[in-house]
């Protein structure tokens, strides 16, 4: 069953077109990598997924449920339950410990649950940090925290934009290994765009944005 | 430097004109107060100086009496001395004269000898009109007014009669010319005339002396041997007599105005704290490519001190308008009754100038010192990985702390040259520990809350646990603009309060009847001694008693003393007293000193004080107790009028307290009293009447017109934090749009964020409040129970306004809450999730 659902998605800034025609499926426990040159609106593609961005053209289903219909307030709440994100600069609150990041969008839905974000943090190799702060973590530890606050809450689709950009290739390596492994253990569906194929390599399908639209 | 400061700071600057204009503002404002207080003081001073110089000339000696002056013979005396080339009498007084409507006009009047007085004070030479003989001015009932008193009573120039107050009733004098003398209105006469209408016959209040070239002063003076009661004056003595009695009030003013420029400078702290957190990776960098820390040091100090000079520009401009239309509305004490008749002109004060506009300058720099400091402490390389700052630390509390320890110190000291010099350094560290201990404070108070469950407190929650530094500058402005108000609030609220109770104490009767006297406090008019008795016994009243007033100087550099004798069966009831009676030995006199008396001649209770008397000797009296007296802050002293009258035979009496029988009409009784004083050949019209509801309303009316400064200071100060609060928080929404994108990605809805940054302005204006509102009420206890005795001679109980202080406190913290509310709103838009694009 699909996940994700793009049909005939158009995007435009004033008379410019940032792309058209995007047409994607995404199945449960599918993990497809978009690589597309810099500009050709990768990011904005996301954007417009997750109903952060105005579409101007088109549709976006996710479980069935178009997102670009809903209201501000309900497509966050969309958001909050179906959607986990990795960006590529961590963004993890330097304020809140390590498990209180991770078990952020677990108490946004109103059910903490410290339990799964030990699980969580150990699945990701960082079993005995929860109560660490963000700034004594190095990039790729603040990134696999990153992951497991984008799976905490079983969400049915990941949206990763480049989170391999900030890292060495080793690293990036390890992370990407560990982000496919996590996205087919919990079945959800991943959406990475990304520049570098060796990160795309360890997606199940690779895809690329033009203009024009999707090209298998 | 400078090539940094235009191709770097002045960018900033422009980029955000609102936030930078707002410290320009304050900066403005701080610089104009102060320097328009400084203007209103030296320009009042100036006038009052220049008047006090016309009327007593240039001698080289002058010789003054006490209150009721010396006898004439003296002048004798002094001008036959061989050492003496003129010799000029003078008697003087104040009293009023009457307008064409009948309405009393204060007016000092001035007896001269027309023949000499030329040569020594030439303004106070009589110039007859042309209509008036050339002897108009030896004419006892001709008067020859100055401008002043021309232009109030509508007499321009020409022949007109006056009628005047004089110590027998109205006296209806010929007008016949003119003086030159500036200033209030004054009336020149001569000198027998005027010991008529002044009640002074056959007395000299002073004698000019101008004397012989090359005498030796010393010696001219012990040749003259002068009796009891005279004695040579100090030249300056009257200016500086004034200029001491203002002193304390104009020092208060100033140091007022000087925290408001103190308050500029913390909203410099603000916005130059935030523009240095804001641009920490554009110094970082600034940092790699080879400027160095000390070289940042520089540019944001340059930065201050831009926003000093421009201050300090417009403050000074904004300030002489300001000291301008301040003259014009309140005369030259603002409110505060020590400059009488005085309508100073505005005079520019160039030093006053550069002064000020220089301290607005080290304010700015003191502002900036802080943000400056974090600039050069930058390490480049993590802030380029944007790994956050550095915290305060235990460092600021620990400081914070001595300097409260400090403060607490200071404000056990003694005043220093009268002044309460320590208590206003007192006050300085409070309001500097206070604000540095605001970290720890924030910590301590946060420590207490657990760590919240939901979401969107515990984001609030632990943003201002972690980010307590940054609340420190955003809270510090609430916290010291609060403080400040807390600590004015309570100040007045504790005086208003100690008045009113005072009021009810010092005035028991029912009615109070006055023989009109000078508007200085002099004794120009008196009642006839008989009056009390036969008073009672007129219909509708039940008691009467008599009380005489006289003003005796005890030192020349000092305003006068008013000893107030009256009938004093039980001074327990009938004074405030401040602390407890003590039992005069037999057959002393048992005097009531007020604390100015206290303070300034050292009368303390249960010893014995030698009491000067109006003829220039002293008594030897007890000390029977203290009494607060918030009228008179050069002191007063009550005695029982049987023991005023065996001191000096003075059987005089100036003021009547009336009982009245219950439904008695006042104004029959008035209007009897007047006739019985008439019968008994005192003008009955001159009779003053009061009410102590008219009393107490007249005085609190006062008392709230000589505040009025602080209640605009209070607005100004509320206003500056609240800026503060504005930029702080704008500045800190904008600073945070990556983790607004991340929580819009992460499900929160925009509504959302924004509740969260009004949360956490609610909990960081909320703390501000807790820690304003504490440390206020320190201060104020500085104000209340140091400052105020050391500046005015005069206790009082610290009253705590909770209402008020609570509404205070709740008005900011709304005011915090809409601010962070509004600025949340301006800055999270739909576009907010991109602000992680950035990074995408």
């Amino acid at each position: 069953m699909a996940v994700l659902e793009v049909a005939s998605l158009a995007k435009r800034y004033g008379d410019a077109t940032v792309f058209a025609n995007v047409d994607l499926v995404v199945a449960a426990g599918e993990f497809v990598a978009i690589l597309g040159e810099s500009g050709v609106g990768k990011s904005t593609l996301l954007n417009c997924i997750a109903g952060l961005d105005r579409i101007d053209g088109g549709t976006v289903r996710i479980d069935g449920i178009a997102v670009h219909t809903l209201a501000e307030p309900a497509q966050a709440v969309f958001r909050r339950e179906h959607l986990g994100f990795v960006f590529q600069a961590f963004h993890v609150l330097p304020h809140l410990t390590v498990a209180a990041n991770v078990g952020l969008p677990l108490l946004l839905q109103g059910r903490p649950d410290d339990e799964r974000v030990r699980a969580m943090l150990a699945a990701v190799g960082l079993a005995g940090f929860d109560a660490r702060l963000p700034q004594t973590l190095s990039g790729g530890q603040l990134q696999r925290v990153a992951i497991a606050r984008a799976l905490v809450h079983r969400p049915r689709l990941i949206l990763a934009d480049e989170p391999t950009g900030n890292l060495d290739p080793a690293t990036a390596d390890r992370v990407m290994c560990l982000l496919a492994e996590q996205v087919r253990e919990q079945r959800a569906a991943c959406v990475l765009v990304t520049h570098s194929r060796a990160a795309a390599a360890r997606a199940d399908r690779t895809v690329t944005l033009t203009p024009e639209g999707i090209v298998a | 430097m400078l090539t940094l400061l235009r191709k770097l700071s002045w960018p900033e600057l422009r980029h955000h004109p609102w936030r930078n204009a707002a410290a320009l503002f304050a900066m403005t404002l701080g610089v104009a107060l102060a320097f328009s207080v400084h203007l209103i003081n030296a320009s009042a001073l100036a006038e009052f100086s220049a008047a006090v110089r016309a009327v007593n000339g240039e001698p080289d000696l002058e010789i003054v009496g006490a209150q009721t002056g010396f006898d004439e013979a003296l002048y004798g005396r002094v001008a036959a001395h061989g050492g003496v080339a003129i010799a000029s009498p003078i008697v003087e007084g104040d009293s009023f004269a009457f307008d064409a409507a009948g309405k009393r006009m204060p007016m000092r009047i001035v007896g001269v000898d027309a023949l000499v007085v030329a040569s020594v004070s030439p303004l106070l030479v009589p110039r007859p009109t042309k209509e008036a003989d050339r002897f108009a001015v030896l004419d006892p009932t001709a008067v020859f007014l100055n401008a002043a008193a021309e232009q109030r009573l509508g007499v321009a120039g020409g022949e007109a009669q006056v009628r005047v107050q004089a110590a027998g009733g109205r006296a209806s004098l010929r007008v016949a010319g003119r003086v030159a003398t500036g200033g209030p209105p004054l009336a020149v006469m001569d000198i027998a005339g005027a010991q008529v209408v002044l009640g002074l016959p056959g007395r000299l209040s002073r004698i000019d002396v101008r004397l012989v070239p090359a005498v030796d002063r010393e010696r001219l003076v012990r040749e003259l041997a002068l009796p009891a009661g005279a004695r040579v004056a100090t030249p300056g003595e009257a200016v500086q007599r004034v200029s001491n009695v203002s002193r304390a009030y104009r020092v208060n003013l100033t140091v007022l105005a000087l925290v408001a420029m103190f308050t500029g400078a913390f909203l410099v702290f603000s916005i130059l704290s935030l523009s240095v957190a804001k641009r920490q990776q554009q110094l970082a960098l600034l940092g790699v490519l080879g400027l160095s820390a000390r070289g940042r040091l520089a540019l944001v100090l340059g930065e201050s001190a831009v926003l000093g000079v421009a201050g300090s520009a417009l403050g000074l401009a904004l300030g002489t308008a300001l000291a301008a239309l301040a003259l014009r509305l309140f005369g030259g004490d603002l409110g505060g009754g020590y400059f009488p008749g005085v309508a100073p002109a505005l005079r520019f004060d160039l030093g006053g100038a550069l002064l000020y506009g220089a301290l607005g300058v080290v304010a700015a720099l003191v502002g900036g010192w802080l943000p400056a400091r974090a600039a050069q402490a930058i390490a480049p390389a993590q802030a380029l990985k944007d790994l956050g700052t550095a915290h305060a630390g235990p460092r600021s509390f620990v400081l914070g702390t001595a300097l409260v320890a400090a403060g607490v110190s200071l404000s056990a000291l003694p005043p220093i040259d009268g002044l309460p010099l320590a208590a206003y350094a007192s006050v300085a560290c409070l309001l500097i520990g206070g604000i540095a201990c605001v970290p720890g404070g924030v910590g301590l108070m946060l420590a207490l809350l657990g760590p919240p469950r939901q979401p969107l407190a515990l984001l609030a929650i632990e943003r201002a646990r972690y980010e307590r530094d940054s609340a420190t500058v955003a809270v510090a402005g609430v916290v010291a603009s609060l403080a400040l108000s807390v600590a004015l609030t309570v100040m007045i609220a504790s005086f208003r309060d100690a008045v009113t109770h005072w009021l009810d104490t010092v005035l028991p009767a029912d009615l109070y009847a006055r023989a009109a006297i000078g508007p200085g406090g002099g004794d120009l008019a008196t009642l006839p001694p008989r009056m009390p008795a036969l008073v009672a016994q007129l219909p509708g009243v039940r008691r009467a008693d008599a009380q005489r007033v006289v003003p005796v100087v005890f030192d020349a550099s000092r305003p006068a003393v008013a000893i107030i004798s009256r009938p004093l069966a039980d001074p327990a009831r009938s004074l405030p007293l401040a602390g407890e009676l003590v039992d005069a030995p037999p057959g002393a006199v048992a005097i009531y000193v007020s604390e100015a008396v206290v303070a300034l001649y050292g009368a303390h209770a249960g010893e014995r004080f030698a009491l000067p008397l109006p003829n220039g000797t002293r008594a030897d009296v007890f000390v029977a107790g203290v009494w607060r007296d918030y009228a008179r802050q050069y002191g007063a002293i009550v005695l029982d009028a049987r023991d005023w009258r065996g001191l000096t035979g003075d059987e005089r009496i100036n003021d009547l307290a009336l009982w009245l029988e219950p439904g008695a009409s006042t104004s029959a009784v008035e209007a009897s009293l007047r006739h019985l004083a008439s019968d008994l050949g005192y003008d009955g019209e001159l009779l003053e009447f009061a009410a102590p509801r008219e009393i107490r309303v007249l005085s609190l009316r006062i008392f709230d017109r000589s505040f009025a400064v602080t209640y605009w200071l209070q607005a100004v100060a509320i206003t500056i934090g609240l800026f503060g609060i504005a930029a702080s928080f704008s500045a800190q929404v904008l600073a945070r749009r990556k983790e607004f994108g991340l929580l819009s990605h992460l499900g929160l809805t925009r509504r959302q964020i924004v509740a969260v940054v009004t949360a956490e302005g609610a909990v960081w204006t909320g703390v501000g409040a807790v820690l304003g509102l504490g440390l206020g009420i320190a201060v104020s206890a500085v104000l209340v129970k140091v400052v105020n005795p050391q500046s005015f001679h005069w206790t009082m109980d610290l009253l705590l306004p909770w209402p008020r202080l609570g509404a205070l406190c709740a008005a900011v913290v709304v005011a915090g809450t809409v601010t962070a509310w509004l600025a949340a709103r301006g800055a999270i838009g739909r576009e907010v999730a991109l602000a992680v694009k950035e990074d995408w």
